[in-house]
């Protein structure tokens, strides 16, 4: 047994590296995303919008910017299945979650900081990825996407 | 517009196939695909091998040869000449010029290479018994030759290398990924050319020394001590123990007699000692090592 594991020594790295990438990336993701529900759900009374605001004279007390930003890492077996997607062509299925839970991630760290600061909305909603993953895609690089929201809090005049 | 703050569950934006079976579709299409390219590939070399002329093999051996190392060995060309003085008439043989060369690897081992070079390692002579074995190790490549295989094995690797290449470029994943699907399959490739080398060395063994003497020994011997020393020849070869049992059926169907076997020349033994198990020779100092 130990001398197959020897005998084939990159075969193994590869096989273990791919057990660990979908254990510990399935574990971390079902967390996240059940953080990220719970938080949504607390949050969802803070609207946010990405139209431009129009307010009434008088009817906004003060606003100011807020932003949110989030880095998710890939996982090796993520990367093997995008890697096999390469050859086939097809939706990236793995990447998929990365990308949701980047931009929701974001977003909720945008809003729990108006909400810090009292604001009742956020307008003006954009998203961006940010590039210092930009040569993620490289060999022996790490692979991660990064999401930036920010958006403009604004707090009412209301008695 | 009125604001309604409502959760919505589910998501569109994420798939719902398990990555598990994703991974399950991915993996066997390109599976399929490296399959149906290995067989495009045998079928195609095998054509290219039966056109490929002697002359055209012994310049490519030349190229070969000269990173190798190699030093012509007398002793071994011995063992060597009663072998080809008694091939058949009609062998495609008889158009190579044959060389036997020794050279220094611990591995147990022997090569058949382009342009009819044959390579034995140090590791196989040190551990040899007899003269007869070794001429059977000899006989076995000599099989090789008379089907080929030598160059159908250089031709698959040189296509599947230059595919993974193309298709991927040089340093991507997806072709170590390829490579490593290839490796697996490879190790089984070579295992019927390697009986049908047995057999053939087998019957010119048995031409050239007149008795089958010997000629599982080698084999017998590997089995023994099997695991440790010799992962090459386990991996691309049949398992010893099968190679000796059929040896055997072989030896028994044709009625072959096994006659007792010519120790191993002191000249092959002077450069490469051999342990206490020769009679007669029990302590030779290491010469040149």
């Amino acid at each position: 047994m130990l001398e197959t594991i020897l005998n084939y020594s990159d075969l193994s790295i590869f096989l273990g590296l791919m057990v660990i990438g979908y254990t510990c990336g399935t574990i971390a993701e079902k967390r996240h995303y059940k953080s990220i529900i719970k938080r949504e759900k607390e949050l969802v009374k803070l609207m946010v919008v990405n139209a431009e605001g129009r307010f009434a004279e008088g009817a906004v007390r003060t606003s100011f910017l807020v932003n949110g930003s989030t880095v998710v890492s890939n996982d090796y077996f993520k990367r093997l299945l995008a890697i096999l997607r390469n050859i086939f062509g097809g939706r990236v299925k793995a990447y998929e979650s990365l990308i949701d839970r980047a931009r929701r991630e974001a977003i909720l760290r945008m809003k729990e900081e108006a909400r810090s600061k009292g604001a009742h909305m956020i307008v003006n909603l954009r998203l961006e990825t940010s590039t210092i993953g930009r040569s993620a895609n490289k060999k022996k690089q790490i692979g991660s996407i990064e999401t930036l929201a920010y958006g403009t809090a604004v707090v009412m005049n209301r008695p | 517009m009125k604001f309604t703050p409502k959760h919505i569950d589910g998501n569109v934006n994420v798939s719902k196939t398990h990555p598990l079976a994703e991974l399950g579709w991915l993996a066997g299409g390109l599976m399929l695909l490296v399959l149906i390219f290995c067989l495009l590939l045998s079928v195609s070399t095998d054509i290219a091998v039966a056109k490929t002329p002697v002359s055209a093999e012994v310049w490519l051996g030349e190229h070969f040869i000269g990173r190798m190392d190699a030093l012509e060995n007398e002793p071994l060309q011995r063992l060597l000449q009663p072998l080809l003085d008694n091939l058949p008439a009609d062998s495609p043989l008889h158009e190579y010029h044959f060389t036997a060369q020794v050279v220094e690897n611990e591995q147990i081992n022997a090569l058949a290479l382009p342009g009819g070079h044959i390579v034995v390692f140090s590791g196989l002579l040190e551990q040899a018994e007899s003269e007869n074995e070794v001429a059977m190790v000899l006989a076995h490549e000599l099989g090789h030759f008379a089907h080929r295989d030598h160059l159908r094995r250089l031709g698959r690797g040189l296509g599947l290398t230059v595919a993974a290449f193309l298709l991927f470029g040089q340093d991507s994943a997806a072709s170590d990924l390829a490579s490593k699907f290839f490796l697996v399959s490879e190790s089984h490739y070579s295992r019927e050319q390697e009986s049908a080398a047995d057999r053939f060395g087998l019957e010119l063994l048995v031409a050239g020394y007149g008795h089958a003497g010997g000629a599982t020994d080698f084999f017998a011997r590997v089995g023994q001590d099997a695991g440790s020393r010799i992962p090459y020849l386990l991996a691309s070869h049949p398992h010893p123990d099968d190679r000796v049992r059929e040896l055997q059926g072989l030896i028994a169907a044709n009625g072959y007699r096994v006659d007792a076997v010519i120790p191993l020349g002191k000249d092959l033994q002077e450069k490469f000692p051999v342990g206490e198990e020769c009679p007669g020779e029990e302590s030779k100092p290491a010469v040149d090592k």
